[in-house]
């Protein structure tokens, strides 16, 4: 089986993260986004491991689900907090810092 | 002696004899450094503590460095021509490999001349300030700054490697820095002090680039090995070097185009004026590109271009003193313009170099006297120093005035004082030269009697022309009889050259040419005096013999205003970089209100206006920054994959 | 990484342990271990004593592992071709060579010092300057209850080891997928940190929300160009990668999309133009201690970690990542430079300081000097570790400082408010101003030192041009430190004028730490010249 649907695939996947992290205004929908990117990777890491014949492609996926995990945990208390605070959960209203 | 052959008969070379190690009297040499640096040290970390002695602590430590240096020089002369050079190792500073830098000091015939005009006149100056600061409640910080500079300088012309002299060589531009911003209750000190670094900057930019080439190219950066490895290197490595270093130069010494730091400057304390034009910091260029014999004489271009800067800022500095009615601006020009006849000399190669030396010593005399007598003027003035409220001074202040007219004969050239002398040697050497050269620095002369007659007829001879509520009077004790002996010095300065006696002291190190004249030497000599006696009588007939008015007249010609302007060297400067970046910040809300920093000059202005308009780029969306990051990795790989993949 | 031989479905599976060799990796292990120990702190040891348990536990395990380090450094094995020492531990997972434990070593000096500013508790009087309780909304009774009843997250001394274990994973990681975890691990705990600040907490929170999407944004780059690379090569080990591209087993788009997605996360970590955005906003937001602690170490980790992918890993491939790296420093330096002229906050200014520091760096990473037998010239690597290390204290102490000139409102940031801080408080200014003249890089002072060891090493290096752009450039920032030091010396106070608070010893020491390494590192580098020296190169 050719491996290149996936990877295209994987990369189509990766572009929609990518732009959906500069579109997006809400700070989930835009965390959400950089975990699609991610699992792009995860994508690109299992087709690899089958078109090389090896399984470092396959474990590599697993450890980048659970870093993603702990990004979750981490991600999500900072925007709940940032939330609670300003009411709003849109990343173009915490501009406070500039220039 | 050299090897080196293939020279004309009448000249002489360096000889590239290694020094020998330092013993005896000589082991004590790191002390001639060490003492002011510690001095420095004390009364800067001291506190209050320290007023009381801060400045009898403040004179002893460089007349120390000076006794050691008597001692030093008068062993040196017991030696044989050629094994004069002694270095001194203190201890391996950076090591890695095949390149070392020893944190080493050297003294040679040049750099004993210089230790002693620095710590001579340095000493002088010390104690000279005592009076001058006696009113001042931070007077023990300025001794300490004081001798920081002197530790700095010494540093500077001690080092036996590139490297070190260039710890020195910005160790006196931060003292420089810290002295002239000394009355930081001044608005203007403030900014002259950070003109005067950051242009500084820009000089020792040169510096850091020659030093880093030479390591590149040479792998190593000190005296001995870079003239060991300079024969055989290129004529193109060479003159990049040997323009590089001009550059530094340039910013230590004021030269064109870097000069505009020097007349703001004056902002400074007098005794720091004297000290950064008599003894220190300008002199530094003259001794680099001295130092740098060994490049400079195999780099012709490179020496062209360091003859081009010092005739320009010969004549640049002479008029501009021409049009200055601020006494210590009017000095300050024919620093500037004293500074270039050495550049001068010192790019005429083996010809030159001995008789810039020779004139930076009786600069360093007569330069001293005549700031030193500025400042005891200014002092009895109430701090006034527009010359046209001074006039009639002399019956008040006979022992200013008559050593202030010692310096101004040695300044202008009188015969047999000393500036006659060095001037007259820089004169012949330049028509050895070029014509065109020779003609220039003639002309620069004649300019010089011209001001320096007006600066002395409008401050001790004119009618008065001061307020009633300035009483003039003789300065104390403490600051006449420096002025008593620099007098003297620049007197009778030229007994330096009795018998030629600094050409051949200083041949080991710069090697020797005579020059060759079409003329016999009295001619030039004559219209050396013939030059300087037309200068003088026009000043008579354009200064004593009309009223000076009490406020600067407005509807002057064009060539005065242009000189006032300092020959537009600042407009200059904001035409060119400053209004574009006006033009630019004009459309931002840049106002820097905060009183952060109200002068952007020259380039600042630009670069000011670019970072402006770039931060706000900066927009506060995390949005927008990740977009800058999108944009910024597809750039990358495009850019990879196009560099590598076409 | 785990290699699959033969049929899975043998009758006998053996399992083999895992071969790690303890004693080459305990400092690393120390740290973690202290971490967990903080975090049953947290939760078995009553609220009163957390503070002194947690911070001695802290200092105590960094100094451990210290000594660790210098233990480990002490017996290095030589490798075969004489160039490196150290070997491949963990089962390839690590490489415990002389850069790694040099690295590690400046990280755990900078970071111990950083605790000690973490523990400052005069300065707020009584408590430390994060927020006493970060689930408390700003502004409302429940934070008012918090601070009257003098609460305070001691949490973020084992937040903070567990960065710098993430820290001291990242250079040393010998294969990529070890490199991405160390590079989260180090991430995540600085994201929170970042938000933690006790005063001006939207600012804080907001530094941390940007920090943690652009961070979260930059490692998806970094893990997809890591996908790529192993598409490339079919491993993830740097010596197999290397091998790959030494023999060129084709797919140059894979391997060059790779590389650069890669370099975009690491260059993000750097804070290298262009992906520098969040350093300034998040470097102001973040509460100061935690700012000194990211721009000390944080840039030591990703320097380690850029040298290593990008010599070991791509060094076969050097002249095809050189020309974009060529930019990347250029730009880098330029951003910097020209940005810092006009900013008005101290911390932002240190921010963009960074970011031309960065620029610097770069300019030694790419003028690539590899050791070679028979001269041992200033390497790269030298040139870099020391720079890291030099810069790492300059940027701490000068932290350190901006933590003491406050007023009413808790720190002082804004330029303008220290106006004449020179007549205030002669010697904290004069301490600042010697930050800002080794950040110029004066002579005599650490940073003329490390600008010097960079640029003979970028200009033997082949990379003259950018040395000439990066002696303009630090031309230009001349500007603005020295604008610092007439504004604290030669202008006069606006309004009140700032205060000086004394702060307690720890913080005192840190910036004492600060001054001593400047001073030392400009007039006796000599020492740690050779110990970055015998480091030596990394090992394949």
């Amino acid at each position: 089986m050719s491996t290149e649907p996936f990877l295209v695939l994987s990369a189509l996947l990766f572009t929609i993260g990518a732009f959906g992290v500069l579109i997006r205004r809400n700070a989930i929908v835009v965390f959400m986004c950089v975990e699609l990117m991610l699992n792009a990777a995860n994508l690109a890491f299992v087709t690899f491991a089958r078109h090389h014949g090896n399984l470092d492609g396959q474990i590599a996926a697993f450890f980048v689900m659970v870093v993603a995990a702990a990004e979750v945990v981490v991600g999500l208390a900072i925007i709940v907090t940032i939330f609670r605070t300003r009411r709003s959960a849109s990343v173009d209203d915490a501009s406070l810092l500039k220039y | 002696m050299s090897p080196m052959t293939a020279l004309p008969v009448l000249s002489e070379t360096a000889s590239a004899v290694a020094p020998a190690q330092a013993g005896g009297v000589y082991s004590l040499l790191w002390l001639v450094v060490a003492l002011p640096a510690v001095s420095a040290a004390i009364l800067l970390l001291g506190g209050r503590s320290t007023n009381a002695w801060g400045h009898l602590l403040g004179c002893a430590a460089p007349i120390a460095s000076f006794a050691l240096g008597v001692l030093m020089f008068v062993s040196l002369l017991t030696r044989d021509a050629h094994d004069r050079a002694i270095e001194q190792h203190l201890f391996d500073w950076i090591t890695t490999g095949s390149y070392d830098v020893d944190a080493g000091l050297l003294l040679d015939p040049l750099s004993m001349l210089f230790v002693l005009l620095i710590t001579g006149v340095g000493s002088i100056i010390h104690v000279y300030s005592i009076g001058y600061m006696a009113e001042d409640p931070r007077r023990r910080r300025f001794f300490g700054q004081l001798n920081l500079f002197v530790a700095a300088m010494l540093l500077l012309v001690l080092g036996s490697d590139y490297l070190v002299l260039f710890v020195g060589w910005e160790g006196v531009g931060l003292a420089s820095y810290l002295l002239i911003g000394f009355w930081q209750h001044k608005h203007s000190a403030a900014t002259a002090a950070k003109k005067a670094f950051v242009v500084n900057r820009v000089g020792d930019m040169g510096m850091a680039l020659a030093v880093m080439l030479m390591f590149a190219t040479f792998g190593t950066t000190s005296f001995v090995g870079v003239s060991a490895a300079a024969e055989g290197a290129s004529t193109a490595t060479l003159t990049a070097l040997g323009l590089l270093l001009l550059l530094g130069a340039c910013g230590k010494s004021a030269q064109v185009p870097l000069q505009s730091w020097l007349l703001d400057a004056m902002e400074g304390p007098t005794p720091v004026s004297a000290l950064i034009h008599a003894a220190t910091m300008v002199t530094a260029g003259v001794y680099l590109v001295t130092r740098s014999n060994f490049i400079f004489n195999e780099a012709p271009t490179a020496q062209t271009a360091v003859v081009i800067v010092g005739l320009v800022t010969a004549l640049w500095g002479a008029i501009i003193g021409c049009a200055k009615d601020d006494i210590k601006k009017a000095l300050a020009g024919s620093t500037m313009s004293q500074i270039g006849y050495m550049h001068l000399a010192a790019g005429l190669g083996p010809i030159g170099y001995a008789f810039a030396i020779f004139h930076l010593l009786t600069h360093g005399f007569f330069k001293a006297n005549l700031f030193l007598g500025a400042g005891s003027v200014m002092h009895s003035m109430n701090d006034e120093v527009d010359m046209r409220r001074y006039g009639g001074l002399a019956p008040l202040m006979p022992i200013t005035f008559l050593t202030f007219a010692m310096g101004y004969l040695a300044i202008i050239g009188f015969p047999l004082f000393s500036g006659f002398w060095s001037k007259d040697l820089i004169l012949e050497a330049a028509f050895a030269e070029n014509l065109v050269v020779g003609f220039g620095a003639l002309l620069g002369a004649g300019i010089t009697a011209f001001y320096m007659t007006r600066v002395m007829l409008m401050t001790f001879l004119s009618p008065k022309r001061w307020a009633d509520d300035v009483h003039p009077h003789e300065s104390p004790r403490v600051m006449t009889v420096p002025l008593l002996v620099l007098a003297a010095l620049s007197a009778v300065g030229g007994v330096l050259y009795l018998g030629g006696w600094v050409v051949d002291w200083l041949t080991p190190v710069v090697g020797e040419e005579h020059p060759e004249l079409g003329v016999p030497v009295w001619v030039i000599s004559l219209a050396a005096v013939a030059v300087v006696a037309a200068g003088v009588a026009v000043a008579w007939v354009l200064v004593a013999k009309r009223d000076v008015p009490r406020e600067a007249p407005v509807r002057v010609s064009v060539f005065t205003t242009a000189a006032r302007a300092d020959l537009f060297g600042d407009a200059l400067n904001e035409a060119v970089f400053m209004r574009p970046g006006q033009h630019l910040t004009r459309s931002l809300v840049y106002v820097d209100n905060r009183g952060v920093d109200g002068t952007v000059n020259g380039l600042g202005g630009l670069i000011g206006g670019a970072s402006g308009r770039l931060r706000r780029l900066q927009t506060g969306f995390v949005r927008s920054y990740a977009l800058t990051m999108v944009a910024g990795a597809f750039v990358v790989v495009v850019a990879l994959l196009a560099a590598n993949l076409s | 990484m785990i290699a699959v031989h033969g049929s899975v479905l043998a009758q006998e599976i053996e399992i083999e342990s895992p071969n790690i060799a303890y004693s080459a990796i305990y400092p690393i292990l120390i740290v973690f271990g202290v971490a967990l120990v903080g975090v049953l702190v947290e939760a078995f040891a009553p609220r009163p004593r957390r503070y002194v348990v947690q911070t001695v536990l802290a200092a105590a395990g960094l100094g451990l592992a210290f000594v660790g380090t210098v233990l480990v450094a002490g017996d290095l094995p030589e490798t075969q071709n004489g160039l490196a020492r150290g070997g491949i531990e963990a089962e390839g997972a690590l490489a415990v060579d002389g850069p790694t434990l040099f690295i590690w070593g400046a990280i755990l000096l900078l970071s111990f010092f950083s605790v000690l500013l973490f523990a400052e508790r005069r300065l707020e009087s009584g408590v430390t300057a994060f927020a006493g309780q970060a689930a408390a909304l700003p502004g409302t009774e429940a934070e008012r209850e918090a601070s009257t009843r003098g609460l305070e997250h001691t949490e973020v001394f084992p937040l903070m080891l567990f960065a710098v274990g993430g820290m001291m994973l990242f250079p040393a990681s010998n294969d990529l997928l070890t490199m991405f975890v160390a590079l989260e691990v180090l991430s995540f705990p600085l994201y929170l940190l970042c938000g933690l600040a006790r005063r001006r907490r939207l600012l804080s929170q907001e530094a941390a929300v940007k920090y943690f999407l652009l961070g979260a944004f930059a490692s998806g780059f970094f893990l997809y160009g890591i996908a790529l690379v192993y598409g490339y090569a079919g491993t993830v080990t740097l010596a197999g990668i290397d091998g790959a591209i030494t023999n060129r087993v084709g797919g140059d788009g894979l391997l060059l999309a790779g590389i650069g997605l890669m370099a975009v996360g690491l260059l993000f970590k750097i804070g290298a133009a262009p992906f520098h955005a969040w350093t300034p906003d998040v470097y102001q937001g973040a509460p100061t201690a935690v700012t000194g602690f990211m721009a000390a170490c944080t840039k030591v980790a990703a320097f380690g970690a850029l040298l290593r992918v990008f010599y070991v890993a791509f060094g076969g491939a050097q002249w095809n990542w050189m020309p974009m790296m060529w930019i990347v420093a250029a730009l880098t330096m330029g951003v910097g430079c020209v940005l810092t002229l006009t900013q008005t906050d101290v911390k932002r200014m240190l921010a963009y300081s960074s970011i031309a520091h960065a620029g610097f760096l770069l300019t030694g990473f790419v003028g690539v000097q590899a050791a070679t037998r028979d001269s041992d010239d200033m390497t790269s690597l030298v040139a870099v570790m020391f720079y890291l290390l030099a810069y790492g204290f300059t940027t701490l102490g000068a932290f350190a400082v901006v933590t003491v000139v406050r007023d009413s409102s808790g720190e002082a940031t804004h330029l303008s408010r220290w106006a004449g801080l020179g007549k205030q408080s002669p010697v904290l200014a004069g301490v600042f101003a010697l930050f800002m003249l080794a950040f110029l890089g004066l002579p005599a002072t650490s940073g003329f030192m490390a600008k010097w060891a960079v640029f003979t090493s970028a200009w033997a290096g082949d990379a003259q041009l950018l040395v000439i752009i990066a002696v303009l450039a630090s031309v230009i920032t001349a500007f603005v430190y020295i604008r610092v030091i007439v504004l604290m010396f030669f202008a006069d106070p606006v309004g009140e004028g700032p205060t000086v608070a004394m702060p307690s010893v720890l913080t005192v020491v840190t910036i004492a730490a600060g001054v001593v390494v400047t001073v030392a590192l400009g007039v006796a580098p000599q020492p740690v010249l050779d110990l970055a020296h015998q480091a030596g190169e990394f090992v394949r």
